[in-house]
């Protein structure tokens, strides 16, 4: 202090430097550059490893869902003459190797042909009666492989074909052979002998309804042929019962008939364009329901059943094409609706083959365009010209790997197919879709059934509704608590309790979701519906309990023992005290105001109510984002600089009156980030929702239902999905959604704090 | 150092002797009119006592000055007349101070009532982060005023009374950290006079601004003085010489010497005040 006043140093101790000597200074200098350049390609280095793995989770995801976009592709193999030209075909098949084509002919032939080249492999003959030929064709479902030749004399053959499989040499050999399911004797199908014109035939392989077959004869009745078979245990023998049944009204100028396999509907089309419904549920009164204008003003030219035969592909003269099926109104009426369209060709339509496994179908036309269409989904996924000259017919094979096409000039185009994600589209996953058997489009998520002709219904809303529902109830329970609680502790507590409080809350967000999940499903919710009342009267009665108590206890005497800032503490007792009194006094309040019982209250009064339900979510997963939010906010709201609020006190302002003027506008960016990462882990919470909620693909907010969300699903679901499936890629689209929605939310939190913090740094 | 602090002193006296000059009667206690009485205050923050049987009288429309070194206690003192020092937990206070005759620190005084009537300024510019305009008509909101054309009055007088309303009265909805560090302290002023206090404090309310805009702010004090009763604690001697008519000294939570500001710089009573402003002590 005094040295500029008595410069006293002397001169020999102040030139003796002790600070090291030049050569060490340099180096020390090299060290600390060294360390300096080290730790910042170090840091920078670790910064882009966490983008770039970030980057790489979202490509990746992309990566698995990006199959979903891609439309069918087409690869032509190869093109030879149709084997069998002498005779007209009926009927083009390919089996489910892919290796062998099939060919129904109208002598009475099955022909078995090479796929790769068309050299023939094996024939066969069906055994027709000798003066007889055949007059119409029918076939079943084409996984069921059962075809009838209808026969001038009234009768029809029944067959199928059926494959030995064998290895010789660890080669497969596809041995093909005709069965007679029906025995090989024709059966009659119009006991007056008149010539079939038209043949329409459906097996029930499950249950004991049997098979129906229908006919029109060359005078134009309809008959209706049900056959029912008994095999002999002793010898084995069939034996097959007939009954039949006639229907007076027949279109005038048929073009197909068709038959569901629940052999209830029958359905024929005319050249009019006029779809003809027939209830055949009883055969003792079949009759004609209604017909429909399907063709408006065009012929029909092709029309097949989807697999499952609900639903009717409609193709035109015009080349529209429309998809139709059965849907019952209120009164219990089945009526055909149109319920999308596809893509038109713009030429007459020749052919349609339904895929075996899936709700699709292949369309050709007579210019020649090949067209690959989804039901579900509406989507055309292929059409173009393969032939210079008309397509009349096309067969897939079982696993849609390749497919036949026929020409005009009887040549077969064998190509392979590419088409494995043809039922998700973004209407189909976002729009409502009318699904097969619905009175109504609807969003629908049920990925998976036991039954081969499923639709499958990949609505993706269910699941974010039942996203955001879950996290809407979790946030209605956890934000009031959170904040008032961080506004609480971070301004009025005192430090000492708050040194207590905080770290507790902190602690809470390690505790494993897991138990907070298994606790809610099952303790929370069985207590829950069985003290319903002690539930909502401990929601509601609670703030008004404590309103009461800090009235009365700001009358005590003794309140001036008790420092501000211990009020919470004293509020811990009555809390608990409280609860325990809801809960004995529910049985009396259910016994008092609800007959007995709110649940079955509730149920009388039509609302419905799920045991695991959003309540019980709200609840649970609110334990889980209350110390997120309180943590976040607290910070927010203890970091108000104190010069402001001294500021404000300064000028009269109460403490309440400081938090609600200065305090929360201050923090507002604070709390709103904090409110925002409750959200966002809200969003992605899945061990909480998956034990929680029952997991019911529900779109609505009801309280006291359950829901499904995205993360739960992908727990449930993605163990049992098929690597590479439609399933599998939406099952990762869904991850792909819940990654997008909390990054946005996450970012959006994040922006705000660092706003907040430019901001503080001005105070 | 030292040569330094003697150079301050001195303009200190060439202030007061300048103004001496302007013909102004010297001030006497025995003629004022007593604002604040401080009797017999002890304060302690927690073990630690921090002002020792302080007895003080502050006269009504005046500017008094506490200086001192720092971590005498005349920033404590100060803030016992509003009673900010209620907000520090381990905070404990014996004596009394009666404002008006009226013990500040009696049970039944409603302490935010004694804080819109005893207004304060603190060191550092603390606008709220809000609009010009509605810091300065936050305490009147405080007070359930909400018609606008009240609060555009009172906005408009207390910015004038700050001398800030022609550099702002084109942005009033701006805000409030948008303006200089001088003017965020005259708007901390004028809305520190938006709800009429009768006593403003004044707690080194220059020390974070540039020479320009404290001579703004001191020109503002002299202005307040009409209608307010002002206690300012400032560790620049040359400004309490210069704005003050009353100063007190402290040191280590004492209250050495009280006077009329021209007597206590020209001929202090105690050799501590002296070697305090003549700069003996850092």
């Amino acid at each position: 202090m005094n040295d500029t006043v008595t410069p006293a140093v002397p001169p020999s101790i102040r030139s003796r430097s002790l600070l090291p000597d030049t050569e060490a200074r340099q180096k020390l200098r090299r060290k600390r550059a060294r360390r300096d350049s080290t730790s910042r390609w170090g840091i920078t280095l670790a910064g882009y490893g966490v983008v770039f793995a970030l980057a790489m989770i979202f490509i990746y995801l992309f990566y698995e869902v990006m199959p979903i976009l891609r439309g069918a592709t087409v690869t032509p193999e190869a093109s030879y003459a149709l084997p069998v030209q002498d005779a007209g075909l009926q009927h083009l098949i390919l089996e489910r190797y892919q290796e062998l084509g099939i060919q129904y002919t109208d002598d009475g032939r099955v022909t078995f042909f090479s796929a790769d080249d068309g050299s023939i492999r094996h024939e066969f003959e069906l055994p027709i009666p000798e003066d007889t030929q055949i007059t119409s064709f029918a076939h079943t479902e084409v996984i069921g492989a059962v075809s009838a030749q209808g026969l001038s004399n009234g009768q029809a053959i029944i067959s199928r074909h059926a494959f030995d499989l064998s290895f010789p040499n660890d080669q497969r050999v596809i041995t093909p052979k005709i069965e007679h399911p029906f025995g090989a004797d024709p059966i009659t199908v119009d006991p007056e002998g008149m010539p079939l014109e038209f043949l329409a035939l459906e097996t029930v392989t499950r249950g004991s309804g049997g098979s129906l077959m229908a006919a029109i004869t060359a005078d134009r009745r309809l008959v209706l042929t049900h056959l029912t078979t008994r095999s002999n245990m002793m010898t084995g023998e069939t034996t097959v019962t007939t009954r039949h049944a006639e229907i007076s009204t027949v279109p005038e100028q048929p073009v197909k008939m068709l038959l569901d396999k629940a052999l209830r509907s029958l359905f024929i089309a005319d050249q009019s364009g006029f779809i003809y419904y027939y209830d055949i549920s009883d055969l003792n009164s079949p009759r004609l329901v209604d017909r429909y204008d399907a063709g408006q003003g065009s012929a029909i030219t092709a029309i097949d059943f989807l697999v499952g035969t609900v639903s009717l592909i409609i193709g035109t003269e015009s080349g529209e094409l429309s998809q139709w099926f059965l849907v019952r109104d209120e009164q219990n009426r089945n009526s055909l609706e149109r319920i999308r369209d596809f893509k038109p060709h713009g030429a007459a339509i020749t052919k349609i083959t339904p895929e075996y496994t899936r709700k699709g179908f292949l369309a050709v036309d007579a210019a020649g365009q090949l067209g690959i269409h989804y039901g579900t989904s509406a989507r055309t996924l292929f059409l173009e010209q393969k032939a210079s000259s008309a397509l009349i017919n096309a067969a897939i094979s079982q696993v849609n790997g390749r497919l036949l096409l026929l020409d005009s000039q009887n040549q077969v185009q064998v190509a392979g197919l590419w088409n494995r994600h043809p039922q998700l589209s973004f209407s189909a996953m976002w729009n409502k879709v009318w699904y097969e058997g619905r009175a109504n489009p609807d969003y629908i998520w049920q990925s998976s059934s036991a039954s081969d002709e499923f639709e499958s219904k990949f609505s993706l809303i269910p699941l974010s509704v039942g996203t955001l529902k879950a996290a809407f109830y979790a946030m209605l329970f956890a934000m009031p608590l959170a904040i008032a609680g961080a506004i609480y502790t971070a301004y009025f507590m005192t430090p000492k309790l708050r040194g207590i409080v905080k770290p507790s809350i902190e602690i809470m967000e390690a505790l494993p979701t897991v138990i907070l999940g298994f606790l809610a499903g099952l303790w929370l919710a069985p207590f829950a519906e069985d003290n319903l009342p002690a539930i909502f009267s401990f929601f509601i009665l609670m703030p008004v309990m404590m309103l009461l108590f800090a009235f009365i206890w700001s009358k005590l005497p003794i309140r001036k023992l008790i420092p501000d800032g211990w009020e919470a503490a004293l509020l811990a007792p009555v809390i608990l005290l409280f609860g325990y009194l809801c809960v004995v006094a529910s049985p009396w309040i259910e016994v008092w105001f609800f007959n007995g019982s709110m649940r079955q209250w509730f149920t009388d009064i039509g609302i419905t109510y799920d045991q695991r339900n959003a309540l019980i979510v709200g609840i649970a997963m609110g334990f889980a984002v209350i110390p997120t939010i309180f943590s976040i906010a607290e910070d927010a709201v203890f970091t108000v600089p104190k010069h402001l609020t001294q500021g404000s006190l300064a000028l009269g302002a109460t403490r309440w009156q400081t938090v609600m003027g200065v305090v929360l506008p201050t923090a507002s960016p604070g709390i709103f980030s904090a409110v925002m990462m409750g959200f966002g882990r809200a969003v992605g919470e899945t061990m909480i929702v998956l034990m929680a909620t029952g997991n019911s693909p529900v779109v609505n907010f009801n309280i006291f239902e359950g829901m499904r969300t995205l993360s739960a699903n992908i727990a449930v679901e993605l163990p049992e999905t098929a690597v590479g499936s439609s399933h599998f890629r939406v099952l990762f689209l869904a991850a792909l959604v819940l990654l997008a929605l909390t990054f946005v939310v996450n970012t959006i939190a994040e922006i705000i704090r660092q706003r907040l913090r430019t901001r503080y740094s001005n105070l | 150092m030292n040569s330094q602090t003697h150079e301050t002193a001195g303009i200190a006296i060439s202030a007061s002797q300048a103004r001496d000059n302007s013909n102004r009667a010297p001030m006497r206690m025995q003629d004022e009119k007593i604002k604040l009485s401080v009797n017999n205050l002890n304060l302690y923050y927690g073990q630690d006592q921090a002002l020792n049987n302080i007895n003080l009288q502050i006269p009504e429309k005046r500017v008094t000055a506490f200086i001192g070194p720092s971590g005498c206690g005349k920033s404590t003192l100060l803030r016992c007349f509003n009673r900010m020092n209620d907000l520090v937990d381990i905070c404990r206070i014996e004596g009394e101070i009666l404002m008006d005759g009226q013990n500040i620190y009696d049970r039944n005084i409603d302490v935010a009532e004694l804080r819109r009537n005893v207004g304060m300024v603190f060191q550092k510019p603390n606008p709220f982060p809000k609009s010009i305009y509605e810091n300065v008509a936050y305490g009147l909101r405080l007070q359930g005023v909400n018609s606008k054309r009240v609060l555009d009055e009172v906005v408009e007088r207390s910015l004038r009374a700050a001398a800030l309303w022609d550099e702002v009265k084109d942005r009033l909805d701006d805000n409030a950290f948008g303006m200089s560090g001088g003017q965020q302290q005259r708007l901390v002023i004028a809305r520190a006079v938006a709800i009429e206090p009768e006593v403003i404090l004044l707690d080194e309310p220059a020390s974070a601004l540039d020479p320009i805009s404290t001579l703004k702010v001191e020109e503002l004090i002299n202005e307040l003085k009409n209608d307010y009763t002002i206690v300012i604690v400032t560790h620049n001697m040359q400004q309490a010489a210069r704005v003050s008519d009353y100063t007190a000294f402290m040191y280590m939570g004492d209250l050495i010497e009280f006077g009329d500001t021209d007597t206590l710089f020209t001929k202090p009573a105690k050799q501590q005040t002296e070697d305090y402003i003549t700069g003996r002590y850092g």
